[in-house]
């Protein structure tokens, strides 16, 4: 064997020929040798013609603008939450593991089962969130409205399946995300050669679909039940460097996917009834736009809910600080799936739950006592020693004897540095007393007083550092005192009442936080909005307050407003304020203008004035907002000197004001410049993103001239005001910042619903995306979408007219019936009785608002088990609107039973008078197409009833038919029905109102059929016209021009046609030679086709016996088949009787 | 079906409405004026939600017996051209302008109506102020200006009206432009316009002279129009009054005016007619008090320019104005309630103006037909 692989040697290396390798290699060759690379003769590429040259600009020119894609403004400004991944194809085609090998790449983490989203951290900068698409309609729909990415699963050794279509045109109309292939079970192919052309194929094939170069992945096989190692990290360094598209409606509407779900219900009320309404959280990232506190979002399979309670909770994977290191370490490679069972901590609202397995189990008492009993004590002393100082803390938390409220109860404070030490019960018994010295003390640290969140005992502590008692006392005046005092009352008869409740400390707090209130003085913001503290827990006790006064309103005069409030008008809690805008201002009040000093005041708010003072009243405002670096003061360290904006716009005030605007938007744009320069450079944080062509053209022509100037106009503006929304948002405190903007893209919500059909919690199925989107204003309502819709040219039949369809609009899913039409030149919308086949019609359709330019998919069935392609129809939405006129045709028709002149009257197109009356001056045509118009009805008595009187533009003939062309409004069925795929078990197809064809096949009903509508060949009889009798006198008076030219027929032949022709003797000799010639090329054409015939003949003979022979075969064969099949299932239903007659005499035995 | 909203009582009823509407909120007002003498809708407000009937497509009104209950449950906007409505003779026309003018931004169909009534009174902003200040405003959101319109075609005097206006508002295609707007800069001229209408002529004159008396103190740039009206375009009552119009450097309108009180002509009259002279004072001084509040926009306009910023997309908006009026407080905090808008709002004590920021709704105009 070793020798051999001696006598082999190395394989020789082969140099590349072909390639880039090869090409730089050649290129280095050459000018090794002195050969120029450049051309030689680059005139004899210039263009030749100035039209050709002009054609090449404008191509090239077209190419550059279709490259721009409209900028859109990225308001996420935290880290963003992570990217949707969602992993989709058929059955057995190794989804699971392909999740399983990448999050093992990512996180060295073994995933036993896959539920639900997972979450990990790929990169510095990335978050990834698993999701496998279960292969059911429903599910694939829910996914692709929140994938970013798609990996599409499709087996090699089979080819593309239905599903894979199904779910790119999906994804096509709701924005179409990134996506990229992935073929697998390749290691099924023996021969090379076929694995290469059969990658080819589905690549071209792929291609077509998506876009030519769209990445498909290679995985060759499994190795150990695996993925090979390096294919998988090649597909995750794709992943990792892949850009997203941001797509419009998701920029636009706030959603979450949910990795958890709780049921929250009160389990005695679960317990009382089953089917109660639940009570539920969804926890998830939240994506898209802020979401705002208290709007109303759809739950995708479940409906409209409102959303009770929302909160942030801290990220349960977090992104790792900001390091210079490169790579991640381990401990920062996260994983999160809750549904998954592999995270240890689980965040709550108030509370973090750490499972920690059992051999994990570090510090439990019981290993202690292990310990104890295993060690002698001194072993134990120097093991002490040498842990380090938590544990220790933690060994000895765990060994207390007391609660912290016994303990407290022990222990004794010391008030005063003399004093003698205040037992806490003493102090408890004192606490009215001591009430409104602690309310001082808190006054001066009220943020601890928010932070603190113990009990009173605590806070008496506070009472105790009197020395900011006596500041306090400095600020507050004379009214304020009142008030304290008042409120010290109140606490009085507060706390005597109920004094152990738990609503004690409540309250007594919230009188605390107006107590500070008042120190602080109202604030602008509490003026206009009131007390938001106060608004939120302290509602019931204003309801409390309205019945006390309830029993008094029986004895007080209405109707007496405070006379001088109602004038005013500014009495803000005036109920029934005038509606104006305009504050009414008597000359009284404007008499101060009459003083000289006044109106020097506002002498420098005009251009006369002092320009450098109003610059200041503009400057100061600026100052306020732009205390960084950019524009602030600064420092001379050598002189000590400083310098501030206000000195030195107070030293050139003249151009001040122009300047500092100029300055202020220069900052701006520098700003956005250098953002944009961090997006081009390192790719990672894209500020204003567009598609990555663009950003890739932009850096390679850097000086494009004019052409794209308004794009980086339009580009530079929204970085400018990207930046000013992080400029003015910077410096707003927190709380308020969520009340102004909302819940922030990226952050980790807790969201909580009340009265969910009890049947989401008990078919909860994690495999199934959980998909919660925020519904903007004007989606809550219900009205008429017109949209443009296609059927899909996969779906095998056209679509009927008012037949149930199951529509995806936006995060919707419901059934509705649709009504088509066709826009006619004159806009007037005509409804069709089926889809057309191959065009885009209207549909008209009752359902939820969505917003123009969305797009639509349309299903007839949901069913998972039916081979043909499932989409029925895609669309997108025009308009929407509370009505649409969509009419048909309607023809009336009548028969005309007396004639005049130009009148006729016409009967059968009515039935009775009152209907005319609608169609008086209508007009009407005949078959024959003379116009003509509705006049009145007949008289009663005369004619049929509903006859009508009509004139024509001609008189019209007893055999014609008169026609009334009328326009009938075609009413749109008012109904839609939520498709709830998730309120019931996972296996049960959704079913809703049922097709007319379903209908009738169910019952076994035939098409009902009008005899009428049927189409008949036309029968004319040929008429036959009297002949045109003249009387003789007439005919007589008639000029000759007008006379019947009636000549008897010629008894003999005139004399031209008896004349004999003779001929020269040249002429006939060439007549017979050309009838000769003549007779001579029949006889030839005679005999071919004599041959012709014969041929054929023969021809015929042999295909008929071929035909008896081939049809013989196939009759042997279908016999033979049969015959197979009927001796198998003998043969099988003989084993299975042997087997029965083997069971029974076993059982006999 | 979205949930609706419970108020209380008359105030706000044009902006309840024009949100509701907007919004799409389905809307119940309950108490209105209930403990009134005169209890229920007054016959303007009847008038205003038939207007909100002819702008819009679907809307419900229903109304209880004595009025004093009101249900509505919005249409979609349609705008449309050539709509009249007659606005009756016991609020101005500007009381109809105000919520039009927003309404008609957000349709979809650019809105063409013509308004018949009173065009200016005291109680209101009348016509001239919304043309060159109000529509001005809408500049600054994005609006294309070129097709905002307001004809004055005949002057209406209060008690009998007469008037007549035509209204011009485009649709936005897709949203406002969020504004940053906080320096006010300084008054560079003043323009105005008197009015006079079935009167002497003399009168516009007298009103031009008082209330330059008092500006030009300031400023030399001062120009008031006089504007008479007879015969056909004077309406139906005698009436004169006097808009002044402070334009900054930075190009903020700032508006004042004073309208003579009603001149009845059965001699009857519970007030007399203002002098002329008052009036231009009254007015000018209005103006100088408004100057000297400070602020982008005049206290009549707060509440407008509040709105506009609420329906701006979801950006940052800055705006910086004097004195908060009782009206703008209660349309911030109707804001709040339909839109989920708050401002944070801080004072500038250096020129006793007050700058408010917000982040909009990030509202659309999805009404809109796409083709």
């Amino acid at each position: 064997m070793a020798a051999i692989a001696a006598e082999q040697g190395h394989k020789q290396h082969r140099l590349p020929k072909s390639g880039p390798t090869a090409k730089k290699k050649k290129k280095a060759q050459q000018k090794k040798k002195g050969i120029s690379t450049e051309q030689k003769n680059p005139k004899a590429f210039a263009f030749q013609s100035s039209v050709k040259a002009r054609r090449l600009q404008n191509r090239s020119a077209e190419r550059e603008q279709r490259r721009l894609h409209v900028p859109v403004l990225d308001r996420s400004v935290e880290e963003p939450p992570p990217y949707v991944v969602v992993v989709q194809g058929p059955p057995q085609v190794g989804k699971t593991l392909l999740i399983k090998s990448l999050v093992k790449h990512y996180t060295k983490h073994n995933l036993s089962d896959m539920r639900g989203p997972i979450t990990v951290i790929s990169g510095k900068k990335r978050r990834l969130q698993f999701v496998e698409c279960i292969n059911d309609v429903n599910a694939m729909v829910d996914s692709a409205k929140v994938a970013d990415l798609v990996l599409l699963l499709v087996d090699g050794s089979y080819g593309f399946e239905m599903e894979t279509f199904e779910y790119l045109n999906i994804l096509q109309v709701h924005g179409f995300p990134k996506i990229m292939g992935v073929l697998t079970h390749l290691d099924k192919f023996k021969d090379a050669k076929q694995l290469r052309k059969t990658k080819k194929r589905l690549k071209n094939r792929f291609w077509t679909e998506i876009y030519d170069g769209a990445k498909l992945f290679y995985l060759s096989g499994l190795i150990h039940g695996k993925y090979p190692k390096r294919e998988i990290h090649n597909l995750a360094r794709f992943i990792s460097v892949a850009k997203f598209r941001p797509l419009s409606w998701r920029l636009t509407h706030p959603y979450i996917l949910a990795d958890r779900f709780e049921d929250i219900t009160a389990p005695d009320a679960v317990q009382r009834n089953p089917k109660c309404d639940r009570n539920v959280t969804i926890y998830g990232y939240l994506r898209g736009c802020n979401l705002k506190r208290g709007t109303q979002v759809h739950i995708a399979g479940v409906g409209d809910h409102k959303l009770w309670n929302t909160s942030i909770l801290p990220d349960p994977c977090p992104l790792p600080l900001a390091t210079k290191k490169r790579g991640l370490r381990e401990k920062e490679k996260l994983i999160y799936a809750p549904m998954s069972d592999v995270g240890e901590l689980v965040y709550d609202k108030d509370a973090v739950y750490i499972n920690i397995n059992d051999h994990q189990v570090q510090f439990s008492k019981s290993d202690e006592h292990k310990e104890e009993n295993e060690f002698e004590d001194k072993e134990k002393t120097q093991k002490e020693s040498v842990a380090d100082i938590g544990e220790l803390l933690v060994k000895t938390l765990q060994k207390t004897k007391y609660s912290v409220d016994e303990k407290l109860n022990q222990s004794s404070i010391q008030l005063f540095r003399r004093g003698a030490p205040a037992e806490t019960a003493l102090i408890k018994s004192h606490t009215v007393d001591t009430e409104l010295e602690g309310q001082d003390g808190h006054g001066s640290d009220e943020d601890d007083e928010m932070v603190d969140t113990s009990s009173e005992e605590i806070d008496t502590d506070a009472a105790s550092d009197s020395g900011s008692d006596a500041e306090n006392d400095e600020s507050a005046d004379m009214s304020t005192k009142k008030d304290i005092e008042r409120i010290a009352e109140m606490n009085e008869n507060l706390t005597e009442t109920d004094f152990d409740g738990l609503g004690n400390a409540s309250k007594w707090k919230e009188d605390l936080l107006s107590f500070t209130k008042l120190k602080r003085g109202m604030t602008l913001m509490e003026l206009v909005y009131g007390d938001t503290q106060a608004q939120l827990n302290g509602s019931d006790a204003a309801n409390a307050v309205d019945d006390s006064d309830s029993d008094d309103e029986l004895f007080k005069l209405k109707n007496q407003p405070p006379k001088e409030v109602k004038e005013k008008n500014n009495n803000l809690e005036d109920m029934n304020a005038d509606d104006s805008v305009k504050l009414e201002m008597t000359s009284e009040d404007l008499e101060i203008w009459n003083s000289m000093e006044i109106l020097e005041s506002i002498r420098n708010r005009f251009v006369t004035g002092d320009w450098s003072s109003s610059a200041r009243r503009n400057q100061s405002h600026h100052d306020s907002d732009e205390n960084d670096s950019v524009m602030g003061d600064f420092e001379d360290l050598e002189t000590g000197e400083k310098f501030n904006m206000q000195t030195a716009n107070e030293e050139n005030s003249e151009k001040v004001k122009a300047d500092d605007k100029e300055a202020a938007e220069r900052r701006l744009k520098k700003l956005a410049l250098r953002a944009r320069f961090d997006a081009q450079y390192d790719g990672t944080d894209p500020a204003v993103e567009e598609d990555v062509t663009s950003s890739k053209g932009k850096q390679q022509r850097p000086h494009q001239g004019s052409q794209s100037d308004y794009f980086d106009k339009l580009k530079e503006e929204i970085e400018l005001r990207r930046q000013r929304n992080m400029a003015e948002l910077a410096d707003v405190d927190e709380e308020v910042r969520l009340e102004m903007e909302g819940f922030k893209v990226g952050s980790y919500l807790r969201l909580e619903f009340h009265g969910i059909p009890c049947e989401m919690v008990q078919y909860f199925d994690p495999r199934h995306p959980l998909v919660v989107g925020g519904i903007g204003p004007l989606e809550e309502g219900v009205g008429y979408i017109q949209v443009r819709l296609k059927r899909h040219r996969w779906h095998k039949k056209v679509l009927k007219n008012r037949d149930p369809l199951i529509i995806s609009i936006g995060w919707r899913r419901y059934q509705t019936v649709p009504v088509y039409a066709l826009e006619d030149r004159n806009k007037r919308h005509r409804m069709l009785k089926y889809t057309p086949e191959h065009m885009h019609c209207l549909a008209t359709f009752w359902g939820p608002l969505t917003p123009p330019n969305s797009g639509l998919v349309a299903f007839q069935n949901l069913s998972n088990n039916q081979e043909s392609f499932r989409i029925t129809a895609t669309g997108v939405t025009l308009e929407f609107n509370q009505s649409f006129q969509i009419v048909k045709k309607l023809k009336l028709v009548g028969y005309p039973y007396k004639i005049f002149k130009k009148t006729a009257f016409v009967r059968d197109m009515f039935t009775s008078a009152l209907e005319v009356a609608r169609f008086e001056g209508a007009s009407v045509r005949t078959v024959s197409g003379i116009r003509g118009q509705i006049k009145k009805a007949v008289k009663e008595g005369q004619g049929k009833e509903g006859s009508i009187r009509c004139t024509f533009e001609d008189k019209i003939l007893m055999s014609d038919i008169v026609f009334l062309r009328a326009w009938v409004t075609v009413d749109v069925p008012r109904f839609f029905n939520p498709v709830t795929t998730l309120l019931q078990s996972h296996d049960m197809v959704w079913r809703g109102m049922k097709t007319v064809a379903e209908l009738r096949k169910e019952r076994g009903l035939s098409v009902p059929n009008n005899k009428d509508s049927a189409y008949k060949p036309i029968e004319r009889p040929p008429r036959h016209f009297n002949k045109l009798k003249i009387p003789k006198t007439l005919q007589s008076a008639l000029p000759f021009a007008s006379k019947p030219k009636l000549l008897k027929k010629r008894s003999k032949p005139t004399l031209e046609s008896r004349r004999a022709v003779v001929l020269e003797p040249n002429e006939r000799k060439i007549h017979t030679l050309v009838q000769q010639l003549n007779t001579i090329r029949n006889e030839k054409v005679k005999k071919r086709k004599e041959q012709n015939e014969k041929r054929r003949k023969i021809f015929e003979m042999k295909k008929a016996k071929e035909d008896e022979l081939s049809k013989k075969r196939r009759r042997e064969e279908i016999r033979e088949r049969f015959r197979e099949a009927a001796k198998r299932r003998k043969s099988l239903e003989r084993d299975e009787d042997a087997i029965n007659i083997r069971m029974g005499q076993l059982y006999a035995a | 079906m979205p949930a609706g909203l419970q108020l209380q009582g008359a105030q706000l009823f044009r902006h309840r409405l024009l949100l509701s509407t907007l919004t799409g909120t389905p809307l119940r007002i309950i108490d209105i004026r209930s403990d009134d003498a005169a209890p229920g809708l007054r016959d303007y407000e009847a008038s205003l939600l038939r207007l909100l009937e002819k702008v819009s497509n679907g809307c419900v009104v229903e109304i209880n017996e004595t009025g004093t209950k009101l249900r509505y449950k919005p249409g979609l906007l349609a705008g449309g051209r050539g709509l009249v409505h007659n606005c009756g003779t016991s609020r101005s026309i500007g009381y109809f302008l105000e919520p039009l003018i927003v309404l008609g931004l957000f349709g979809k169909a650019p809105l063409s109506i013509t308004l018949k009534g009173i065009t200016n009174d005291s109680k209101d902003p009348c016509v001239d102020t919304f043309r060159v200040t109000t529509l001005p405003m809408l500049k600054q959101f994005g609006v294309p200006i070129e097709d905002v319109q307001l004809k004055i075609k005949t002057r209406g005097a209060p008690p009998e009206g007469g008037g007549e206006v035509l209204l011009q508002v485009p649709i936005i295609q897709k949203d406002l432009t969020p504004v940053s707007w906080v320096d006010e800069g300084m008054v560079k001229r003043i323009r105005g316009v008197a009015y006079s209408t079935r009167v002497s002529p003399q009168m516009s004159n007298r009103m031009v002279d008082s209330a330059r008396g008092v500006l030009n103190h300031f400023l030399p740039d001062v120009y008031i129009f006089t504007d008479h009206y007879s015969g056909q375009g004077s309406g139906n009552s005698p009436g004169y009054g006097i808009t002044l119009v402070a334009e900054t450097t930075t190009g903020c309108l700032l508006s004042a005016e004073a309208v003579t009180n009603p001149v009845n002509q059965d001699g009857d009259e519970k007030q007399s007619p203002s002098l002329p002279e008052d009036l231009g004072t009254h007015a000018s001084r209005l103006l100088l008090e408004e100057i000297k509040q400070g602020g982008v926009v005049d206290s009549n306009h707060q509440g407008m320019l509040f709105l506009l910023c609420a329906l701006c997309p979801e950006d940052v908006c800055k705006v910086r104005v004097g004195k908060l009026t009782p009206h703008a407080i209660r349309i911030l905090r109707l804001i709040k309630e339909f839109l989920n808008v708050q401002f944070s709002i801080k004072p500038d004590p250096e020129t006793g103006t007050i700058i408010l920021v917000c982040v909009g709704s990030g509202y659309r105009n999805v009404t809109r037909k796409i083709s």
